[in-house]
């Protein structure tokens, strides 16, 4: 009865002694929106790569719209309409929204000659029916992230893609614009097409998905009908366990200001006048759009961007924040949002980036302690719950949760005063997530002064003593959390 | 995710492979040229590897921090000539002379230092000018003529003599090596140059003192180079503008075979060394083996590729390689 456009059965596949996929079956019908939902590390990637012809599974059989197919590449899968747009779009920065749609849907040939009027026309009518407002003309660097997902789409459209892939779409987008994303991919239901789905908000599944399946430790869990679940029936089928979907409570009052920063502004960034105060103990929660300046106050705060006008008080003490190594020696922590290019170091092993801000304590004139750093590594392997093969694994093969926690840890251990975290849980799974925010409030309960920058509204509302609202480069207002 | 498969990458790892070719290198020119293997003319190795590799050694810790220096062959030059000028016409005793070489060396390197961090200039750019500026520099004072000559004989033994059976240069080129053996590999200096290899702004984020740093490699170098002219002076006998012409090149190739990689964040001293080695023997082996000069330049390449082809062969056996995905437009510096 249904027409499937896709499905797999039975995939397994392999990395080495680590088994990614272990008798996965999937399948995709013709206008739904079908949600892959599992943690980090569960196996989605590797579905997702086989789907794409990015990887080969080692047993399964593969079929796409009624067609059995051996062996998929990168090129057949294009050719049989399979599109994925990824968290991170892949255009060209330098190049115009139409050159980027011209390289991919546009034959290569050294002769033809470039019709730039037909190119634009083409690349107009294609955003016309993603329902966007953008210029054909303009540069992929001067778009926003969700303006270059929607380019991504609109290319997916014009290659003709019935079987389309959208992995975290959401992860980086505000409410609103978050809307008009769904309301994208609605239409592209409507028009016959099948989404697969993936992301880490069940927000998202609940108001975009008709099936959902659930990967857990590279196994399919089950494929259900939306309807028939609950939100905690999904948490559970996917980390297997209960999680508490409640956020740890406050307790006490807190102590005197350890931050207090007054007028502060960096004219670079656009910040501006902002007084704010920290205490010890508590947990202020640092809401507002993305692009409100909430990063940019970190960074002046950090150093990374000096202030340049304004005072920030550190206990009651005036100090001026010229560098990150001004700020952690006075005790300041920040953990970025981009963890991947900032949060750690990818390359290096668990133990060196948990060591990288503690050099000056741990290793006393500059001589390398390697036994007591593993010591210490592996502590913190421990107390994090940090899933790695061992201290000397690269970061770069730990899951995006387990790569979080080890940034987060680098800053725990140089026992800070003041930890600043700037979106703690972005892209991380639900039972991650639930331990970064024990691991917060424990903190802030033994005294440590906590100013978080969330763009997830629950995670703001229910972390947070108190609430500060940023809008173009200032505070807006302080509401009680 | 990948596990390391740790016998795949031990076999085929760089030092291993350099180490294998270092040794056949050994016994083919040893069973060609009959005087090949004698004491004499492993000293002779020796003593005329010592320049390039002192310029070898300093420009592992800056390639490992993602940057490159052009300038150390032309500042070789620049400091035999300030080194001859001070003792001859300046009339300073030699250890004096050689303090102020020193000086002059490292002052050089912080020009470079300062230019990269405080600019933001790519170090390729910055030394590729003053690789120019270092050489002219030399050249203009001795008007391209002028060489220094007649140095005393306890100098020369420095660079002709031996102390306890070894060329007395190798002696402090040992030195050197475990000094920056020890840097590189037992430091937070060395952690800290890996880091900014990998990632500068990773790096700075973590609150390293990124410039600091580079400012530490690009001084050093300069430092080191100056060593080498002293040295190189002490070997020749004569002090001339244009001595350690090319160097900088034959330097980084040793580097790059030693398997330092050249986008920063990986390698090792010792495997410089190896390298080193390595083109010291292949050069001094085809004189032995009667063949012209331009072979070694030709060999010299193809070693560089079949080593660096050699160490990709683990990659290879464990499948697709699977590196992270960096950005193509970002890393400016």
């Amino acid at each position: 009865m249904a027409d499937f456009l896709l499905r797999l059965s039975d995939a397994t596949k392999s990395f080495g002694a680590v088994r990614a996929l272990n008798g996965v079956s999937f399948e995709l019908r013709a206008r739904e929106v079908h949600a892959l939902l599992g943690e980090n590390g569960a196996g989605k990637s590797t579905l997702i790569r086989i789907l794409t012809g990015a990887h080969q599974p080692d047993r399964g059989h593969l079929e796409i719209r009624g067609q059995t197919i051996r062996h998929l590449s990168p090129a057949t899968a294009h050719q049989l309409g399979i599109a994925c747009i990824y968290q991170q779009p892949t255009l060209f920065p330098e190049l115009t929204v139409a050159e980027n749609l011209a390289l991919r849907l546009e034959p290569v040939s050294v002769t033809r000659r470039v019709n730039w009027r037909a190119r634009r026309e083409h690349a107009t009518a294609l955003l016309k029916r993603v329902g966007a407002v953008i210029s054909p003309d303009a540069e992929i660097r001067s778009l926003s992230m969700p303006e270059q997902q929607l380019v991504e789409i609109a290319g997916a459209i014009g290659a003709g893609a019935r079987i389309v892939i959208m992995d975290e779409p959401t992860a980086s987008l505000t409410s609103k614009e978050q809307h008009l994303l769904f309301e994208v991919v609605r239409e592209l239901r409507a028009s016959g097409v099948g989404v697969i789905y993936i992301s880490h908000r069940l927000e998202d599944i609940f108001q975009l998905a008709d099936r959902v399946t659930v990967l857990r430790d590279g196994e399919s869990v089950g494929t259900n009908q939306v309807d028939d679940l609950t939100e905690a029936e999904l948490i559970r089928m996917m980390v297997g366990r209960e999680v508490s979907q409640f956020y740890p409570p406050g307790e006490g009052q807190p102590g005197n200001p350890v931050l207090s920063v007054r007028r502060l502004g960096c004219a670079v960034t656009g910040v501006r006048e902002v007084t704010l105060e920290v205490r010890a103990g508590e947990i202020v929660g640092l809401a507002g759009l993305v692009g409100a300046g909430r990063t940019e106050l970190a960074r002046a705060i950090f150093g990374l961007t000096p202030a340049d006008s304004g005072e920030i008080f550190l206990q009651a003490r005036r100090v001026t924040m010229r560098s990150p190594q001004e700020a952690v020696a006075l005790g300041i922590a920040y953990v970025p949002e981009d963890r991947r290019r900032h949060g750690v170091i990818l390359e290096m092993s668990v133990a060196h980036n948990l060591t990288m801000a503690i050099h000056r304590r741990l290793f006393p004139r500059a001589w390398l302690r390697l036994k007591a750093e593993e010591r210490l590594a592996e502590n913190f392997i421990q107390q994090l719950a940090i899933r790695t093969d061992g201290p000397s694994a690269p970061v770069s093969s730990l899951s995006g949760g387990n790569q979080q926690k080890v940034s987060l840890g680098r800053w725990l251990a140089t026992k800070p005063k003041l930890l600043i975290l700037d979106e703690p849980t972005q892209g991380v799974d639900v039972g991650a997530k639930s331990e970064i925010h024990r691991i917060i409030r424990e903190l802030a309960r033994k005294g440590m002064a906590v100013l978080m920058i969330s763009s997830d509204l629950p995670e703001v509302l229910g972390m947070s003593d108190r609430i500060a609202v940023m809008r173009a480069g200032t505070i807006a207002a302080i509401l009680p959390g | 995710m990948p596990k390391a498969n740790n016998w795949k990458t031990r076999i085929g790892g760089h030092e291993t492979v350099l180490l294998a070719v270092l040794i056949a290198e050994w016994f083919y020119f040893n069973s060609v040229g009959p005087r090949f293997g004698s004491l004499d003319n492993s000293h002779d190795i020796l003593r005329h590897s010592v320049e390039i590799g002192l310029l070898a050694l300093a420009l592992t810790p800056i390639i490992l921090t993602g940057g490159i220096d052009l300038s150390l062959g032309s500042l070789l030059g620049l400091c035999a000539i300030v080194f001859g000028k001070l003792w001859r016409d300046a009339f300073l005793p030699i250890p004096i002379a050689a303090g102020c070489t020193l000086g002059v060396g490292a002052l050089a390197g912080a020009l470079n230092a300062l230019l990269i961090t405080k600019l933001r200039l790519p170090p390729l750019i910055v030394t590729l000018g003053t690789y120019s500026l270092f050489r002219g520099l030399a050249e203009a004072i001795t008007r391209g003529l002028d060489t220094f000559t007649n140095f005393p004989a306890w100098f020369l033994f420095l660079g002709q003599e031996h102390w306890w059976g070894l060329p007395a240069q190798a002696l402090i080129f040992l030195g050197v090596a475990a000094a920056f053996w020890v840097l590189v590999h037992r430091t937070t200096c060395g952690r800290s140059f890996r880091a900014i290899g990998f990632s500068p702004e990773g790096a700075r984020y973590a609150g390293l003192p990124v410039e600091r740093r580079v400012a530490l490699v690009y001084m050093l170098a300069g430092l080191t180079a100056a060593l080498a002219a002293i040295i190189y002076t002490a070997r020749v006998g004569q002090a001339k503008a244009d001595a350690g012409t090319g160097y900088e090149l034959f330097a980084i190739t040793a580097v790059v075979l030693g398997g330092t990689s050249i986008f920063g964040g990986v390698g090792s001293v010792h495997g410089t060394l190896l390298g080193v080695a390595a083109i010291a023997v292949l050069s001094n082996g085809l004189v032995h083996a009667r063949q012209p000069r331009e072979v070694a330049g030709m060999l010299t390449g193809l070693l560089l590729i079949l080593a660096l082809s050699g160490s990709a062969l683990p990659r290879l056996l464990a499948g697709w390689p699977r590196k992270p995905t960096r950005t193509p437009s970002a890393n400016s510096t």
